[in-house]
């Protein structure tokens, strides 16, 4: 998209700051700043792995829910799916059985990619409104995850910590002691997420996303499948959110089938944040990345902060409607002096 | 394109064509009964029918906010309605005291913030053009945010006054009040959206908003009343959830909201805008109460209770609400 010769370069940096992903950097910087004064800390390797893990499943569950919100979705179901996903994994895996690790991988990303597949033939093929359909399967997968696991708990095998530090391997080889020394592995999993988007992007079925979530019309009518674009879309996401219980299981051990329940309408929030258009066919997943670390930001500078417990919330709500009407005013404006520019 | 297909509906002017959706709810519901009276014993009763029409009546209510904001268009959801209840609950709670004379107080306050709740959200999704999802979702979180400072260290002290228990937990005989005061909203509601001009208004900036533009509108302000209406009315809820309840507590209304925006989906408004009718919303409201309370009665717990409400839910909109372009 952004041209890489010489001559287009000027053009490229003035139409990239013309645009919404501009501002959530800005904001992202600030929010940056902000915690780095407050957070005494902040800097050092231990506090940067904590904070990379703690904002790590909003970054997945954010980056999967842009990319259904470009193809012209959204996914209310996508807490509950992580959810799901927690209980079938801590359902198959037995506490001494490493094999059992392994298979409750397997059946867990069939079980991920059956929740897409599901949600993406709602709003593909039956073009029942995403925001209805999503919100009702969101119950069938709160159903099975209550069906599996009752009360948080369930077993998991031990090498299973890998997925939250790779301190777990050291009996392996002392390698995986010195990586855990600065190697979060939840930053390998958002780096498999970005690898997986950066290889979808690039082929036609990227593209289609675009054109599908832009004008879903005339990318029919250009010969696109936009059912099957769509569903495809969902996917990905559940591909994601697959990635988010890998993580939580590895950390917590156990699942659990109201865990992922704020993750769903946080992660929407943060995709808005990052400058990803509800209206579909505009934004960048990347960035919804951003989005994400600018809200989880947000929660470490009120808690630094020493807002009073009760205030938290209050505050946090605030500031996302002033990041997202900030955002919104500056994508007007910057459009705005374009055009007075042309006329 | 989906303009077009409102237009061509409202047109048909077909009895079975125009009241489709609502006999569809309307048989559902008997289906459900008898379905019930089959599976678990004692299910289809006078009794039962009127305890099922009373709980869903909250839903019902919340769901005509939702199906005004719909209605206008512009992709109108209204998240912020339980809150803006709740809220409403807590602070005229410790107003009423549980007394009569303090109840005009407790009007002005609802009123108040109703207003003040709805002319945000109705200002950040018209004027500032903001998605009205995420719009009223911060604002759920502002509002949550403001009972937990209200309420933080401290009981949520009061109670409702006697007037208000009488509307909204009592009965007269059999019946329980609050179903007399659905049936005449439904008809206030009905009458204003029918029959007068609001009612053009509403629906034509929804189904048209060109043509609407056109015709000397004001789409924007349209679109904000109708956040600040639904304001208004989630606030007034919440004093009647304070009368039925009794007590506030911090989230007393926040379960009603999903339900409600389902309700008004089951009820055949379109998300899409331009469409609605009240006593559908209605219907739809006692349809999912119906099945909570059956898939209750089967005593699946809650596993089953929810993988079934999906799976119903799901179903359901298959039928009647997809989709499916002839291409």
């Amino acid at each position: 998209m952004q041209g890489k010769s010489m001559e287009t370069k000027k053009r490229t940096l003035r139409d990239f700051t013309s645009k919404p992903e501009f501002s959530s950097l800005l904001i992202l910087l600030v929010m940056f700043a902000l915690t780095a004064i407050l957070q005494k800390n902040f800097f050092e390797i231990k506090s940067i792995m904590r904070n990379i893990n703690a904002f790590a499943p909003l970054i997945l569950v954010t980056m999967g829910q842009a990319v259904v919100i470009i193809s012209g979705g959204i996914d209310l179901s996508s807490g509950t799916a992580l959810s799901l996903l927690t209980c079938v994994l801590t359902s198959i895996m037995k506490k001494n059985d490493p094999i059992t690790g392994l298979y409750g991988i397997i059946v867990a990303f069939i079980v991920a990619l059956l929740i897409g597949l599901i949600n993406g033939f709602g709003i593909g093929y039956l073009r029942i409104p995403p925001v209805i359909s999503t919100f009702a399967t969101s119950f069938i997968w709160l159903g099975i995850a209550l069906f599996l696991r009752p009360t948080p708990g369930g077993e998991s095998v031990s090498w299973f910590g890998v997925f939250y530090n790779f301190d777990t391997l050291k009996d392996i080889s002392g390698f995986f002691g010195t990586l855990s020394g600065f190697l979060p592995p939840s930053l390998l999993l958002i780096i498999i997420g970005c690898i997986l988007w950066y290889v979808i992007s690039k082929t036609k079925t990227g593209r289609y996303i675009y054109a599908v979530g832009g004008n879903s019309e005339s990318a029919y009518e250009s010969g696109i499948n936009t059912a099957k674009t769509q569903m495809v879309a969902c996917m990905i996401n559940s591909i994601f959110i697959f990635l988010a219980a890998l993580f939580f299981v590895g950390q917590t051990g156990s699942g659990d089938a109201r865990m992922g329940d704020p993750l769903t309408l946080r992660s929407i929030a943060a995709a808005v944040v990052g400058g990803i258009a509800l209206s579909g066919g505009r934004g960048n997943v990347y960035f919804a990345l951003v989005g994400a670390l600018i809200l989880s930001f947000v929660n470490k500078i009120i808690f630094f902060a020493n807002i009073p417990y009760a205030y938290q919330t209050l505050v946090g709500g605030a500031i996302v409607i002033v990041a997202i009407a900030g955002s919104q005013a500056y994508i007007s404006y910057s459009t705005k002096t374009k055009e007075i520019k042309i006329g | 394109m989906k303009a077009q297909a409102h237009v061509s509906t409202a047109l048909d002017s077909s009895f079975f064509s125009k009241y489709k959706k609502l006999i569809v709810a309307a048989l559902l519901i008997i289906f459900l009964f008898v379905l019930g009276e089959i599976i678990v014993s004692d299910f289809l009763s006078v009794g039962q029918i009127l305890l099922t029409i009373k709980l869903s009546s909250f839903i019902a209510l919340f769901g005509l906010c939702q199906m005004i904001v719909i209605a206008a268009g512009g992709s109108g959801l209204d998240l912020s309605v339980g809150y803006t209840a709740t809220v409403t609950a807590v602070l005229t709670a410790k107003l009423m005291d549980g007394k009569n004379e303090n109840i005009w107080i407790a009007i002005l306050v609802a009123l108040a913030l109703g207003f003040i709740i709805g002319v945000l959200n109705g200002f950040f999704v018209s004027y500032i053009k903001l998605p009205p999802l995420v719009v009223t979702l911060a604002m759920s979180q502002m509002i949550q945010g403001a009972i937990n400072v209200y309420t933080a260290g401290k009981n949520i002290t009061g109670k409702p006054s006697p007037i208000l228990q009488l509307i909204a937990a009592k009965t007269t005989g059999f019946v329980p009040n609050i179903i007399f005061l659905l049936i005449l909203l439904t008809i206030i509601v009905m009458l204003i959206l029918n029959k007068t001009r609001i009612g053009i208004l509403l629906y034509g900036v929804g189904a048209n908003p060109t043509a609407a533009h056109l015709s000397g509108v004001d789409i924007k302000r349209v679109r904000f009343l109708s956040y600040v209406v639904s304001g208004i009315l989630a606030s007034f809820i919440g004093l009647l959830l304070l009368g039925n309840m009794g007590i506030a507590f911090k989230d007393m209304g926040s379960n009603y909201v999903m339900p409600s925006i389902a309700a008004a989906v089951v009820g055949g408004v379109s998300l899409a805008g331009g469409d609605g009718n009240y006593l559908g919303v209605v219907l739809g409201a006692i349809f999912l109460q119906t099945l909570t309370n059956l898939l209750v009665a089967l005593g699946w717990g809650d596993a089953g209770k929810w993988t079934g409400f999906g799976i119903v839910l799901f179903l359901l909109l298959i039928v009647y609400v997809s989709n499916r372009r002839k291409r």
